[in-house]
């Protein structure tokens, strides 16, 4: 439930419409002598998607649990509105979190679970009954948890973070374990707190593709350290598409001359060429104009794609646990 | 800090355990005090000081062997509240509870407020329970050997709200147990082991070193024993042929003995929880 809003009380606090952001000041955190978040620091702006990226071990759970006052930093700082998450009078009512490996008592059913929280705030019982029913499981909430699937526990978890209706949410791999039909659920669902609510949603994933269509901002770790930050579009860069022929030269004046760029693409062989749309439909109807045979036309990866892909495929950003041996510094 | 604790309460009644431990409580208080009224009211007989046996109604009164058979399940009783007192924690870590309850209730000072205060309640209730079956159990057995059943009845409700208030020590030295050690099997393990077999054999041992011999009325059984004040009234050399000690603590320097064993307990599970990372 929203504070009651009160002309001066909420004078110099964050308030709702110009939303609630979260700070994160070089943050680090050392298990041991094995660091987990090194010197991290990004900004997520109010009333926007951000998606917060990074290999499996990269550290963002880790980073979220700092935020939400789980794991104490070995320096610096997480702040959300400004706030410790332990300084926010009424935290459920500021920011809703689902984590990863959340659990639940087998023996009570979900609905119960969500009851308990809820009493922690004052919530009375029939919030958590609208919940339910618009996360989708008004009846299976009923039995105990035990025997819930992923899918009820990802839908079940939603509902605890959307509980006191708060202005942030933070979401760690909430498509995990869901099948196609509930990760397009949860992605529309997302989207839907963004836009339609204004909420700000920080949503972690150690898959570029699960959230691309969703995020607006991007935040991207690895190793603990941060990789790269920004809009969607200035890190997808601009987009280009792969078209291989039998005579590049003419297809590739044929483009030119239709106000598009081409370029011989070396990388993909002699037959490429890199052309500078993400329009796939004019490049074969310039071609079919031209009279040039297409043999092969698909969209090449983005800037952020092939990033993303480096950044997971390089064993030096892999999770230097997993990996065995020493690790180079 | 009250919703804290209406959570917690919620908790401890949306689970089987909210039936099933105060069944527990009231059936194994029914069994052990009819158990020890078997042998005090009904069958035992004891040697008097002249030599001819003569049964224990005679030797203690009818009032010492009645507050003896309905708090004859103690020891059972206040386990089951060392185990109230170790699920508060150690459930929440077994679960993985934890991560969301510490989302609801980030001020973990509050937040173990809160879970004390609810073990007090949630024992209260079961320590009712099982005084119930004991009461049931105990008059079974008074009622077969011929004795009165109630004979000083101010005298045993004083007895029935010592134990009470026992149990209730019990469950928070439980609490502090439970944080100190987050894997509620082991946790449940040690306190119960430490409880019926380490406190036993350590106070027996002790019998033998002369600077020690008189510590083990402060361990938790004894001093629990002493807290009940059962044998008021009774010479203590025949209330150690009933398993009292000699010199035992008075009723209220035992209780403050459990107390601070429970606040020492409460605390350490304070100073833990303040700075443990949920990971
Ligand atoms: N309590 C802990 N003790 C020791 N190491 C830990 C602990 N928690 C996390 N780590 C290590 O810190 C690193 C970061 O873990 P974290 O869970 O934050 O990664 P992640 O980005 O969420 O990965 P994933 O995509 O697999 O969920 C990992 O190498 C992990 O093994
Ligand atoms: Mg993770």
């Amino acid at each position: 439930m929203p504070a009651p809003g009160g002309g001066w009380l909420t004078a110099g606090m964050t308030t709702r419409s110009e939303g609630t952001g979260i700070s994160v000041q070089g943050l680090t955190k050392k298990f041991g002598d094995f660091t987990a978040v090194d010197d991290l620091s990004f900004e997520v702006a109010p009333g926007r998607v951000t998606g917060f990226l990074g290999p499996n071990g990269a550290g963002k759970t880790t980073t979220l649990r700092m935020l939400l006052g789980l794991i104490r930093p070995t320096a610096g700082e997480a702040l959300i509105g400004g706030r410790r998450y332990a300084e926010l009078p009424q935290p459920m009512s500021t920011v809703g979190s689902a984590l990863e490996a959340t659990g639940f008592h087998p023996g009570r059913s979900g609905r119960n679970h969500l009851r308990v929280l809820a009493a922690t705030h004052g919530i009375p019982d029939s919030r958590v009954d609208e919940l339910l029913d618009l996360v989708g499981i008004p009846a299976a909430a009923r039995k105990k948890a035990g025997g819930y699937s992923m899918g009820m526990r990802q839908r079940l978890g939603l509902a605890a973070a959307l509980l006191g209706d708060p202005d942030v949410l933070l979401l760690d791999e909430p498509a995990n374990g869901l099948d196609p039909e509930g990760i397009r659920w949860m992605r529309g669902f997302m989207r839907h707190l963004a836009a339609e609510q204004g909420k700000t949603v920080l949503v972690s994933s150690h898959l570029l593709g699960e959230v691309e269509q969703t995020v607006e901002d991007v935040v991207i770790i690895a190793n603990g350290r941060l990789a790269r930050r920004g809009t969607m579009d200035e890190l997808h860069g601009d987009p280009a598409v792969l078209v291989r022929t039998s005579d590049p030269g003419a297809l590739g004046h044929a483009l030119e001359s239709a106000g598009l760029s081409a370029a011989l693409d070396q990388e993909q062989g002699p037959d490429a060429l890199r052309v500078g749309t993400g329009d796939l439909r004019q490049v074969g109807d310039i071609a079919l104009a031209a009279g040039q045979p297409v043999h092969e036309l698909r969209p090449l990866r983005t800037d952020l794609e092939r990033l993303f892909l480096e950044l997971t495929e390089s064993p030096e950003h892999r999770n230097r646990n997993l990996s065995t041996g020493q690790e180079a510094a | 800090m009250i919703s804290l604790v209406r959570a917690e309460l919620r908790k401890y009644f949306t689970t089987r355990l909210a039936w099933s431990m105060p069944l527990a409580m009231a059936v194994l208080g029914a069994l052990f005090a009819a158990l020890q009224g078997l042998f005090l009211a009904v069958i035992g007989e004891f040697p008097s000081p002249d030599g001819t046996m003569i049964e224990p109604a005679a030797m203690f009164g009818e009032d010492a062997v009645a507050r003896l058979v309905y708090t004859g399940a103690v020891q059972m009783g206040y386990l089951l509240a060392l185990v109230l007192g170790i699920l508060s924690m150690s459930g929440e870590f077994r679960h993985k509870t934890i991560t969301a309850t510490l989302l609801a209730a980030p001020r973990r000072g509050q937040l173990i407020g809160a879970k004390l205060a609810s073990i007090v309640v949630v024992v209260a209730v079961n320590a009712l329970a099982f005084t119930a079956g004991s009461i049931l159990g105990g008059a079974i057995t008074l009622s077969i050997g011929d004795l009165p059943l109630f004979p000083d009845p101010g005298g045993l409700l004083a007895t029935f709200a010592r134990m009470v208030l026992v149990l209730v020590l019990w469950g928070l030295m439980g609490f502090g147990l439970g944080v100190l050690i987050p894997n509620q099997v082991v946790a449940l393990f040690v306190g119960v082991g430490v409880t019926l077999l380490v406190e036993p054999l350590l106070g027996l041992g002790i019998t033998f070193v002369d600077q020690l011999a008189d510590a083990s009325k402060y361990f938790p059984s004894q001093a629990s024993m002493s807290a009940l004040d059962l044998f008021a009234g009774i010479d203590p050399s025949l209330a150690q042929s009933l398993g009292g000690s000699e010199d035992a603590l008075s009723w209220w320097v035992a209780t403050l003995v459990l107390l601070g064993y429970a606040a020492v307990m409460a605390a350490l599970g304070w100073i833990l929880t303040a700075r443990r990372d949920i990971a």
